[in-house]
């Protein structure tokens, strides 16, 4: 009896790691087309815009709520902790460090993660269920090319400039707590932040932006692509999507840091 | 004309279709029937590769696409029109943009050819007036139309139906079906039809294919069917709709 159920649990973990290995293998294969389908962009330069304008323009405004409101918290929290040590006058540098290297550009992963995630992983996946990915194929046209790849570019493209305005509300919120909650004056927060930031500060923080995009945009279409099983399949998928992609975010986030900053 | 040569499909370990063999000449109606569920609309998937049989050959006028490469087979696939169950139009697009969808896509047209087409196909479905609609609000019936009007446009030398009249209220299948008969007096197109509404078979189909548990079990001509001895047609003939 115990051997069965061994046997019943091995045979189980075979099977799950196949299909995990077998997963792997679709999403790279997956992940090579949209790259190869790169050339074509020119011709889908409308669906390029489009996505552009749902990635960056229309996510402006999450990126700035918690950009801002994570900005002004640091600035909160490290002051007190500063004040202290008597170090008031690093909250400048502090602050800077942590949302230009790490959480200007994490917040702004996981935000995107979220809302362009989990868009692409619910479009995609209701085209997929209502047969309309099968309709683009079936008529002649690639829909990796014409779904996926736009949506890549306009990320790889966004996902920079996002990273920028996420940066800068950060350091404007934390500058601003600075003034008005720990009475530091302005020219000496912002003359800790300006000459020490090293040119691997912004590598590192920017360096994340096209990781992020890659990840999240063929994370989220390959789990669209995969929707089976109607609506509640959609769900599944998007939820699936945005899991993983945020949890990926944060592996290449820390990776990302570590590999830079031992290198430079 | 499309040849199915010694099919089968298995997914894991469910064999789908054994051994299917099934050839659909040009101008010609086919029918596939069979009850839900046992591998018709497979089989139209099959023709067009949008999936790979597990063995055997899929041959569309004379070439094998069995192992064909995606790439290669969507100038094949420009050859065949389908008409998907559930339509699969596109819903954030108007039903001229749908129409017109595949001709931006695929061929460099000027845009006066290509809302030339649109604007005759959209007077052959009898959908003048809805041009600017999305399909959202159009009735099952009307999207059904515009779902062959689309597979249509291409002039292509085979069409395929996956489930004409499913879902649609008596006046609507109706329609529909002489919809499809006309294709073939109008257009010299052939086409292949799966369904498990038995009243259709006979009402446009000149051959028919019934699939049991995933084998032939009769090919003939449509008028022939009455004479079968299988007990699942003798069965089918008499409840005239498969709900097993």
């Amino acid at each position: 009896m115990p051997l069965t159920i061994i046997r019943s649990i091995e045979n189980k973990i075979v099977l799950q790691l196949k299909d995990f290995f077998l997963t792997m293998q679709e999403f790279f294969l997956f992940s090579l087309r949209a790259f190869v389908a790169f050339p074509k962009m020119i011709r889908y330069w409308r669906d390029v815009f489009d996505q552009a304008t749902i990635c960056g323009t229309d996510s402006i405004p999450i990126v700035l709520v918690s950009a801002i409101s994570i900005g002004a918290l640091l600035a909160i929290e490290v002051g007190n902790l500063l004040e202290d040590f008597g170090a008031k006058t690093m909250l400048g540098r502090s602050t800077a460090l942590s949302v230009i290297r790490e959480l200007g550009p994490l917040l702004m992963g996981l935000m995107l993660s979220a809302r362009f995630g989990s868009r692409n992983g619910a479009e995609l996946g209701a085209m997929q269920i209502s047969e309309q990915i099968d309709a683009l194929r079936a008529f002649g046209t690639d829909p990796i090319a014409k779904l996926v790849m736009p949506r890549l570019v306009a990320a790889l493209i966004m996902f920079l400039p996002l990273t920028a305005l996420s940066d800068f509300a950060g350091l404007q919120s934390a500058a601003y707590m600075a003034e008005h909650y720990h009475r530091i004056d302005p020219g000496i927060f912002w003359n800790a932040v300006y000459p020490r930031l090293a040119p691997k500060d912004f590598v590192v923080g920017f360096l994340k932006a096209p990781v992020f995009a890659v990840i999240i945009t063929l994370v989220s279409c390959f789990n669209g692509f995969s929707a089976r099983g109607g609506t509640a399949g959609v769900g599944r998928s998007t939820i699936k999507g945005i899991v993983v992609s945020s949890g990926l975010v944060l592996i290449a986030n820390f990776y990302v840091s570590k590999i830079v900053l031992e290198n430079m | 004309m499309i040849e199915l040569r010694n099919v089968s499909l298995k997914y894991g370990e469910r064999e789908i279709l054994k051994n299917v063999s099934l050839t659909i000449k040009d101008n010609t109606i086919k029918a596939i029937l069979g009850p839900s569920g046992v591998g018709k609309s497979t089989i139209l998937k099959l023709m067009l590769g949008l999936i790979k049989p597990s063995s055997g050959q899929v041959i569309i006028d004379g070439t094998d696409i069995t192992c064909m490469k995606e790439r290669s087979l969507y100038s094949i696939r420009r050859k065949m029109g389908m008409v998907f169950q559930g339509n699969a139009l596109f819903d954030s697009l108007t039903i001229s943009q749908n129409l017109g969808f595949f001709l931006r896509e695929n061929l460099k047209l000027p845009e006066e050819e290509i809302s030339q087409k649109v604007a005759e196909q959209i007077q052959f479905a009898g959908l003048e007036g809805y041009e600017d609609q999305l399909p959202e609000s159009l009735s099952g019936g009307m999207r059904r139309r515009v779902a062959i009007g689309r597979a249509l446009i291409f002039k292509p030398h085979m069409i395929l139906f996956d489930e004409p009249t499913a879902g649609l209220d008596p006046v609507s299948s109706k329609k529909i079906l002489s919809l499809i008969s006309s294709l073939r007096n109008h257009n010299n197109l052939g086409a292949v039809i799966v369904t498990h509404i038995i009243d259709d078979v006979f009402h446009v189909a000149d051959s028919v294919a019934v699939l049991y548990q995933g084998k032939i079990i009769f090919d003939d001509v449509t008028e022939k069917l009455h004479e079968a001895e299988h007990p699942f047609i003798r069965s089918i003939l008499s409840d005239k709709i498969l709900e097993l």
